[in-house]
């Protein structure tokens, strides 16, 4: 065996954790299934569920979080950048918009979601003082952070397309979308303040199921 | 957001002239303001359209009510005939050039089932300009090969429209071949006509010059400077001569469906030997009468109709002439039953005519070129078969049948076999007057043809080495000596 | 204990792939700046990389789904590929008809390719790499301005069923690199970077307030319509659509190749 092929073998088990840490912890989910009882949350997760995409991610509170701790919750997201001057503030107040019309008593039912297209400048801090500026401190309200590259696969998910344009500035589409408990998507607005009629609606129907 | 500014501005300018086109109109949108609103009516049922190639159209919706609708059409990318020898890769909607005829009513729901074929190369959308909404369709209908796309418009304003592809580099999807017809029929149809035709030009750019063998690619310099190699009436040259002539009786009214897909030319629709009793101006509401020739805008269609009195071939060109005999923007409609003196009478009588005086500076002189190289039996056919589709074939037909009471056969032809020399005469020189082949009387005109004398050996040796004749081998030297 | 199974399977599965697979085989690409032909003006920096020499095969990705079951076209989750997945595969592990082994892999999912490059310890391209490598002729690093160059592409892009062809049958460009242009379109890392959506007459009428900076983002070079319609192409694109005219290849870091 060369010196060559010995090297690839470290390099494989090196990155064999990365590649299929999503299989390790099915496999861990297996045996916790068959240790315990079953509990809703480990019911196994619809197929299109983004539960499905293992990667962690980072709160205004400097919380670590897996996407799966969100399961329970339908999800209403949105991928922005807080430096944005252009298209984000609107996407901000669209979310705002749809968070004042959903029913008080649902708001504990769902979580708005906001993911940074720039976890660069996106830090922990700098989005707390983020939704301290945009008055969204309440616990309904979530921003999250991540890898570059999940955060790539995330957009994937979502169909949302981005791209850096200069240090500071980013293109990127405006999609507004909804989430069921299991993580399915059931509803996508795309625009800018476009009518939310159908995105409240879609919301209020998966708080009451 | 930078530009919102300018589109602002933009709109209001539009809203003045809506405003001013609004009360221009008013005194007879009055006659027609008792009609329904199309957004209002209601649909009853559903149905599957009914796609058809050109040149040929669905049924007329008649007197039906407004409907949901759904149309099913599919993105095929594919090879087919530009020109004898000459092929191109195509980008279709359903596979012909132009795309299957959608034919429906106004307020009509419709339900767009947008497929684009898993070998496909590249992402296609559609935009139908019968469509109020962004983009006519065209970010809704956007996909990727190997997936469908849905979605719904309702149709609010009667008129033939255009729809093509908008995909980037949407001038090159549309020179490719990706545009057709819908018609949306007022409520109540169209009133009924005997026959009706799908007609569509185009132009191609193609890297080899008009007429150069093998497969061509696009050529975006060509395509940018408007030269175009080629401009067809569906999809090639030829598709609507030959057996793809379209067909009607005497007396029969036809109502063609001419479009526009582009890219760049417009078109100046004429049909040799017709007036058109009425024209729908630019596809739209107002008919126009006794028109001659109907200018077809890029992305824009009309409908013309006519009714037909006399037999004989009518002839659909761009009046852009060279357009129609270069580059192949002509087709054929053919018309038998009853000759009808009253309409046209034919020619009655030719005789000399000699007013005595000379034109000075005219002096007529045949050209006594030398010989040039004697090409090869093949070369000859391959040759003769290019010169006789230029020149022989709108009268001979393809396959040497010629047109029965008008052109002599040249098939099986007693006339050209007995003489060899005499039929040098008549393509160098021409022939009038009574002549009889296979039995039958012909009397009519057949101009000199301004060939060269390797080009009239070449046509020769293909008309006698085709279609049952006796295989003569006609030479250049043969050619000269006809005098 | 089933973990460290699995975890030697793998590793003697791509010791016998490095051993026979010739496009295990990396060449170096020196990085630089370049202007890609769409979604900026300005010239963009690339680095140092290493760079697949072939597109990864069917063969090749054979032995992938048999040692990762998770992506076998009967367990793959509708999340991370549609039902064009693997279409033409007999089974779950075995080429359909007609499918040759050195092929390249088409009908594979960016989610497929991204985790195929993870297992491999290299990753999916970016755009503009992927672009940087892809405008070299066989002499030049930037052959973009020549017209051989973009004929060439271009009559690949209107030649029917290319994705049948065997890797390595078109050049080998400046870089050592084979087939980028002639068998299939690729997947990139960050292909939802392109912004060009259904209605792409938009982007030049510059009435875009759909996108942030929308102003920057354009084509460079409008002729350069083969560019575009690689652009088109990728803006199409979702990370499950699994379509027939398109693989994928790998690239991996420098310094990640010098561990």
């Amino acid at each position: 065996m060369t010196m060559k092929n010995l090297i690839y073998i470290l390099l494989a088990a090196f990155l064999f954790t990365a590649c299929n840490n999503a299989e390790k912890k099915e496999t861990e989910v297996e045996n916790d299934l068959a240790e315990t009882k079953v509990s809703a949350e480990n019911k196994e997760l619809p197929e299109l569920s983004i539960y499905n995409l293992p990667s962690t991610w980072t709160t205004q509170n400097g919380e670590n979080i897996q996407l799966e701790d969100l399961r329970g919750n339908v999800l209403v997201m949105v991928m922005i950048y807080t430096s944005c001057k252009a298209a984000c503030p609107r996407l901000v107040a669209d979310m705002r918009n749809i968070e004042k019309q959903v029913p008080e008593g649902d708001l504990d039912n769902v979580k708005f979601i906001m993911v940074s297209i720039d976890p660069e400048t996106d830090t922990p801090k700098r989005l707390k003082e983020f939704s301290i500026e945009n008055d969204m401190e309440d616990d309904h309200w979530l921003f999250l952070r991540g890898t570059p590259e999940d955060t790539r696969e995330f957009a994937t998910v979502l169909a949302v397309s981005y791209k850096k344009i200069s240090p500071i500035d980013f293109s990127h589409s405006n999609i507004i979308s909804v989430f069921d408990e299991e993580g399915v998507l059931v509803h996508q607005q795309e625009g800018l303040g476009v009518d939310n009629t159908e995105t409240i609606q879609a919301i209020t129907t998966e708080v009451s199921n | 957001m930078k530009n919102s500014k300018k589109t602002k501005k933009g709109l209001i300018v539009g809203f003045f002239f809506a405003a001013l086109f609004a009360g221009l109109f008013s005194s007879c949108e009055k006659a027609v303001a008792a009609k329904e609103d199309p957004e209002s009516m209601k649909v009853y049922g559903e149905s599957e359209a009914e796609m058809t190639a050109p040149p040929f159209v669905p049924r007329p919706v008649g007197k039906r009510a407004a409907t949901k609708l759904i149309v099913n059409m599919e993105v095929i990318e594919k090879e087919m005939e530009m020109s004898d020898g000459v092929t191109y890769v195509y980008w279709t909607f359903d596979g012909t050039v132009p795309g299957s005829f959608i034919r429906t009513r106004v307020g009509d729901e419709i339900e767009f089932h947008f497929k684009n074929h898993p070998d496909s190369k590249l992402p296609h959308n559609i935009d139908l300009h019968a469509v109020t909404g962004p983009g006519g369709g065209a970010e809704s209908s956007f996909v990727a090969p190997g997936h469908e796309s849905v979605f719904t418009f309702k149709t609010m304003n009667p008129g033939l429209y255009v729809y093509h592809c908008a995909t980037a580099p949407v001038g090159m999807h549309i020179a490719n071949g990706m545009y057709g017809l819908i018609l949306v029929e007022p409520e109540g149809g169209l009133p009924p006509v005997d026959k009706e035709y799908y007609v569509m030009q185009g132009d191609f750019y193609t890297e080899g010059e008009n007429g150069e063998r093998g497969l061509q690619a696009f050529s975006m310099e060509k395509a940018v400077n408007e030269d175009a190699d080629y401009v067809v009436f569906n999809g090639k040259v030829g598709g609507l001569t030959g057996d793809n002539a379209l067909t009607a009786k005497v007396g029969e009214t036809v109502r063609l469906y001419v479009g526009n897909g582009g890219p760049n030319l417009v078109s100046s629709f004429h049909v040799i030997g017709e007036i058109f009793d009425k024209v729908y101006v630019e596809g739209g509401a107002m008919i126009n009468e006794n028109v001659q020739t109907t200018l077809i805008p890029a992305g824009g269609a009309a409908i013309v109709e006519f009714k037909v009195e006399v037999p004989g071939n009518l002839v659909l060109v761009d009046h852009s002439i060279f357009r129609a005999f270069n580059k192949g923007a002509l087709g054929i409609l053919k018309v038998e039953g009853e000759e009808n003196p009253k309409v046209f009478g034919g020619k009655i009588e030719e005789k000399v005519y000699n007013p005595g005086t000379s034109v000075s500076g005219v002096t007529e002189e045949a050209t006594e070129g030398g010989l040039s190289a004697e090409m090869s039996m093949a070369e000859k056919m391959e040759r003769g078969k290019q010169v006789y589709t230029q020149n022989c074939l709108a009268c001979h037909q393809a396959t040497g049948a010629g047109i029965p009471n008008a052109f002599p056969p040249l098939a099986s032809s007693d006339y050209l076999n007995k003489d060899v020399h005499r039929a040098i005469e008549v393509v160098k020189f021409g022939l009038t007057g009574e002549i009889q082949v296979n039995g039958n009387v012909y009397n009519s005109a057949m101009p000199k043809q301004n060939i060269s004398d390797e080009d009239v050996a070449a046509v020769l040796t293909y008309v006698y080495n085709n279609w049952g004749n006796n295989k003569s081998e006609v030479t250049q030297e043969m050619v000269k000596k006809v005098k | 204990m089933k973990t460290l199974i699995r975890l030697a399977v793998c590793i003697a599965v791509m010791i016998q792939s490095q051993a026979y697979s010739q496009s295990g085989s990396m060449v170096e690409v020196k990085g630089g700046e370049f202007i890609p032909l769409y979604g900026t003006k300005t010239e963009v920096p690339v680095g140092d990389f290493l760079m697949d020499v072939y597109p990864v095969t069917n063969a090749e990705f054979q032995q992938f789904v048999e040692s990762n079951p998770r992506w076998r076209k009967s367990q793959v989750k509708k999340l991370f590929a549609d039902d064009n997945y693997l279409r033409n595969w007999k089974d779950d592990l075995s080429l359909g008809e007609g499918m040759l082994p050195n092929s390249p892999v088409t009908n594979v999912s960016w989610y497929a390719a991204k985790n195929y490059c993870e297992c491999q310890g290299k990753r999916l391209p970016t755009v503009d790499e992927w672009e940087y490598v892809a405008m070299a002729n066989e002499k030049q690093p930037d052959a973009r301005t020549e017209k051989t160059y973009n004929q060439f592409i271009l009559s690949w892009y209107e030649t029917p069923d290319t994705y049948k062809k065997t890797i390595g049958n078109t050049f080998k460009n400046y870089w050592g690199v084979y087939d980028l242009h002639g068998l299939v379109w690729e997947w990139t890392s960050d292909f939802n970077s392109v912004m060009i959506g259904g209605e792409s007459r938009k982007d030049s009428t510059g009435d875009n307030n759909l996108f942030c900076g929308a102003a920057a983002v354009g084509a460079t070079d409008l002729m350069n319509y083969a560019a575009f319609m690689r652009y088109a192409f990728r803006g199409s694109m979702k990370a499950q659509y699994s379509v027939k005219n398109l693989g994928f290849r790998c690239v991996q870091d420098v310094e990640k190749s010098e561990l």
